[in-house]
């Protein structure tokens, strides 16, 4: 039985039959004569999700936060109210009667929130066990449209984090992978990053007041850099009284770790805004805005255990270089290797090549593996191709063989067999 | 790997949520109890209103909400960070780790993510995407190429082979050029339909017209489909059954995507994606690789090579690579493979080496044959 081993079909003759049959068991052949490797493969892939679990975890407890927070409030906030009227020499009985009738009306709209606070959760609770069943039902069956969705999913990361809010959308829906991706955490990056793009510190701030403590726990400084650019604008506009109180209000308290910066954009107190001095110049700099999108992503990022670039990048530059050889750039480096496109060529530029421990043969004809079931071949001008393409070549040609770069005619039985480890 | 532990943990968390979100309902309706009970009591009695109010302040104080609150939200705080636990411990944390640090043109990106929309039918997210990202307007041309591909795969799926054979009679010697007998294998399959439907006369009519072309090329085949005719009407129960198997379908729609793609100068597969699961495969032994060499991320920043083999499988592999059993090096054109008498293969370099340049013979290192320098031929492969 011959399996046609060319991919545009040459050879394929009357057999459609047998060719039927074959290139539908071939595969699961294959995949069970190695289980034991490919599931560690399997494994190892994915161990890189982390991102995929976490995220909606994070979101998950930042809800719960949030929640439990504003409960403990309204109820110490009534427990006060209630001492507040009970301590009070004042009040009538009617007017006693009324704040706790307001309280207990208080007390209603808490527990409608909580409510509404509780699906929530719940919501994220499901989004986790979605996730986590998502990845345990890969399998062989359904690999090539799970590595489908995975494409997919690492696309609508790359989206969201370069603000290409309308295609992540149109991507996740189209595809169905709404609870695969992480859309909803990134609308509250898009509000701050709107701001900050209109040059509004005010959403950027919230955000930092509202995830104070693991800010802080993390040593971040986003905050004190959000107060410089809004100080470095009151000098801008020339409005230096106000400047200097809002220094002294916000800026000093960073003093005790950051003087230096402090002190720097003090000076700028003393200059224009239109200074050429290099030092200061770079402060009054429009781009600043852009660097603070930029460091709000990074907080953003770490906040929620996302990675600090792109998958997609990561995946690209892992793949690339695992590809990049040097034949890759070649004039006869065939097409389906993604190498033979400029624009990959272009990424791989400053990647590092790949390096192998053991000899790979891949014949020019079939584009197939060579190894021991299917050994090379030498012709006498040194030119090796794949047993099973000769052969063929030979049945076809009574024996004779044609060297498809040189043009050579040979014998089938000149060939000589190579043995390479 | 261990799945199930996480699921555990996370139904665990899900528990304490639904504890700690019922405790405050729970904590607010015993609030929303007393304040009522405490205004009922004011209101039916007329005097001392002073001593409930002292006294509900009394039971609310008691009754200690907040603690209660506390206590719940604890559990469940322990819950999540458990879970938190395991899932750090069986995930990878950091897959950025053996990134290297420099920026992509997010242009050339978007121009590969662009065609990439446009190669897998993804039209609509392929025109937003061009809109959303900006940079990629020329790679819009790829759009009517695929658009056409997509309408021939959409109407064969509706078992309609009139745009397929369109396509591959115009097509038809590039198609030969390629070595490809695809628009035979449409024929076959419409042949095959025009019988099934009973009419054996227009069959045979089709035969005529189409199939004279292939005679001298695939005559078993051809030979084959005309014995079908003796079964016009009742292949179901004929030798030729398996020419009705809707697999018939799959296999040509396969080969006309290839063939479309390589028509069009495109590789079967999305490089994207190629690249994509070439990357899944190499993460994993360079995270490793990364873990173990810590202090040197200066070093990988600048290096040439990737300091550990990557094995990726046999779909990834699209050149020969020659690696010198002896020096364990890749061959170059300078030091290129060598095919010794015995019939086992060494780089030029080592060869010369173990003769000392040729002047004596030596013993393969695979088997006992003495070689001799001098009759030993390049290859190329």
């Amino acid at each position: 039985m011959e399996i046609d081993p060319l991919p545009n079909g040459t050879g394929a003759t009357a057999a459609t039959t047998t060719e039927t049959t074959i290139t539908t068991t071939a595969p699961t052949a294959a995949s069970n004569t190695a289980p034991s490797s490919k599931l560690s493969q399997l494994t190892d892939s994915l161990k890189l999700e982390h991102q995929f679990l976490r995220v909606p975890f994070e979101h998950f407890k930042k809800t719960i936060r949030a929640n439990h927070r504003s409960v403990e409030k309204e109820v110490s906030a009534v427990i006060s109210s209630v001492a507040d009227v009970a301590d009070s020499n004042e009040l009538s009985k009617d007017d006693a009667v009324l704040s706790l009738t307001s309280l207990v009306s208080r007390l209603q709209g808490l527990k409608r929130k909580l409510e509404e606070g509780n699906r929530t959760e719940n919501l994220h609770a499901q989004r986790c066990c979605t996730r986590l069943d998502h990845l345990e039902s890969v399998d062989a069956e359904n690999l090539s449209e799970w590595n489908n969705i995975r494409v997919k999913r690492i696309l609508v990361d790359y989206m969201l984090r370069m603000s290409y809010y309308d295609t992540a959308v149109k991507l996740a829906q189209s595809s169905n992978i709404g609870e695969l991706v992480d859309i909803e955490v990134f609308q509250e990056a898009k509000k701050v990053i709107d701001a900050l793009r209109n040059q509004d510190v005010g959403p950027a701030l919230a955000w930092c007041a509202d995830n104070k403590s693991r800010l802080k726990k993390s040593k971040s400084k986003f905050e004190f850099q959000l107060r410089l650019q809004e100080f470095i604008e009151l000098v801008r506009a020339e409005n230096y009284m106000r400047a200097i109180l809002y220094a002294r209000r916000y800026l000093a308290p960073w003093g005790a770790t950051h003087l230096k910066e402090l002190q720097q954009v003090m000076t700028t107190l003393a200059f224009r805004s239109n200074t050429e001095c290099a030092k200061y110049k770079v402060l009054f700099d429009p781009k600043q805005w852009d660097f603070l999108v930029g460091q709000f992503k990074q907080e953003f990022y770490r906040l929620y255990g996302m990675t600090v670039e792109p998958l997609l990048n990561i995946y690209l530059q892992a793949g690339l270089s695992a590809l990049k050889t040097p034949y890759c750039y070649e004039d006869d480096c065939t097409k389906e290797d993604p190498l033979s496109q400029e624009n990959f060529r272009k990424l791989a530029m400053p990647l590092p090549y790949s390096k192998q421990h053991h000899s790979k043969l891949v014949c020019y004809i079939t584009k197939e593996l060579m190894d021991t079931e299917n050994p090379p071949q030498v012709l006498p001008n040194g030119y090796v191709y794949s047993t099973k393409a000769l052969k063929e070549m030979a049945e076809k040609n009574n024996g004779k063989i044609t060297c498809p770069r040189t043009g050579l005619v040979c014998n089938y039985s000149e060939l000589v067999k190579a043995y390479i480890s | 790997m261990e799945l199930n532990s996480l699921k555990d943990a996370v139904d665990r968390v899900a528990k304490k949520q639904k504890l700690s979100g019922s405790k405050s309902q729970e904590v607010t309706d015993q609030i929303v109890q007393e304040i009522e009970k405490a205004v009922e009591m004011m209101q039916s009695t007329t005097v001392g209103y002073k001593s409930v109010l002292l006294e509900l302040k009394k039971k609310l104080h008691e009754l200690a909400p907040l603690s209660q609150l506390e206590g719940t939200h604890k559990e469940l705080n322990i819950a999540l960070s458990k879970y938190q636990k395991a899932v750090d411990k069986a995930f990878n944390p950091d897959i950025s780790k053996a990134y290297r640090n420099i920026e992509f043109d997010s242009h050339t990106v978007n121009q590969i993510i662009a065609s990439h929309f446009y190669r897998q039918g993804l039209f609509d997210v392929g025109d937003c995407f061009i809109t959303d990202a900006g940079g990629a307007e020329a790679t819009a041309s790829m759009r009517p190429l695929f658009q056409e591909m997509y309408q021939i795969l959409e109407a064969m799926k509706n078992r309609n082979l009139e745009p397929a054979l369109n396509w591959a009679t115009t097509n038809s010697n590039q198609l030969k050029e390629n070595g490809s007998d695809l628009l035979l294998r449409l024929h076959h399959l419409q042949f095959v339909k025009i019988l099934q439907k009973g009419s054996r006369d227009e069959a045979l009519k089709y035969a005529r017209t189409n199939f004279a072309s292939f005679a001298g090329s695939h005559m078993a085949e051809i030979q084959k489909l005309m014995g079908c005719l003796l079964y016009s009407g009742r292949l179901q129960q004929s030798p030729y059954a398996h020419l009705l198997s809707p697999t018939n379908w799959d296999i040509v729609a396969e080969e006309l995507t290839r063939q479309f793609c390589n028509l069009l100068g495109q590789s079967y597969e999305s490089p994207l994606s190629v690249t994509i699961a070439a990357g899944v495969q190499a993460l994993p032994p360079l995270l490793k690789f990364m873990t173990v060499m810590a202090g040197k991320k200066q070093e990988w920043q600048s290096m040439k090579q990737l300091p550990v083999p990557v094995e990726l499988d046999k779909e990834f592999q699209f050149h020969s690579i020659f690696v010198c059993p002896v020096s364990k090096e890749q061959s170059t054109d300078d030091n290129p493979p060598m095919l010794m008498l015995c019939g086992h293969v060494l780089c030029k370099q080592s060869i010369n080496k173990m003769s000392k340049n040729g002047s004596k013979t030596f013993k393969c290192p695979y088997c006992p044959s003495d070689i001799n320098a001098t009759q030993c031929r390049q290859l190329n492969f």
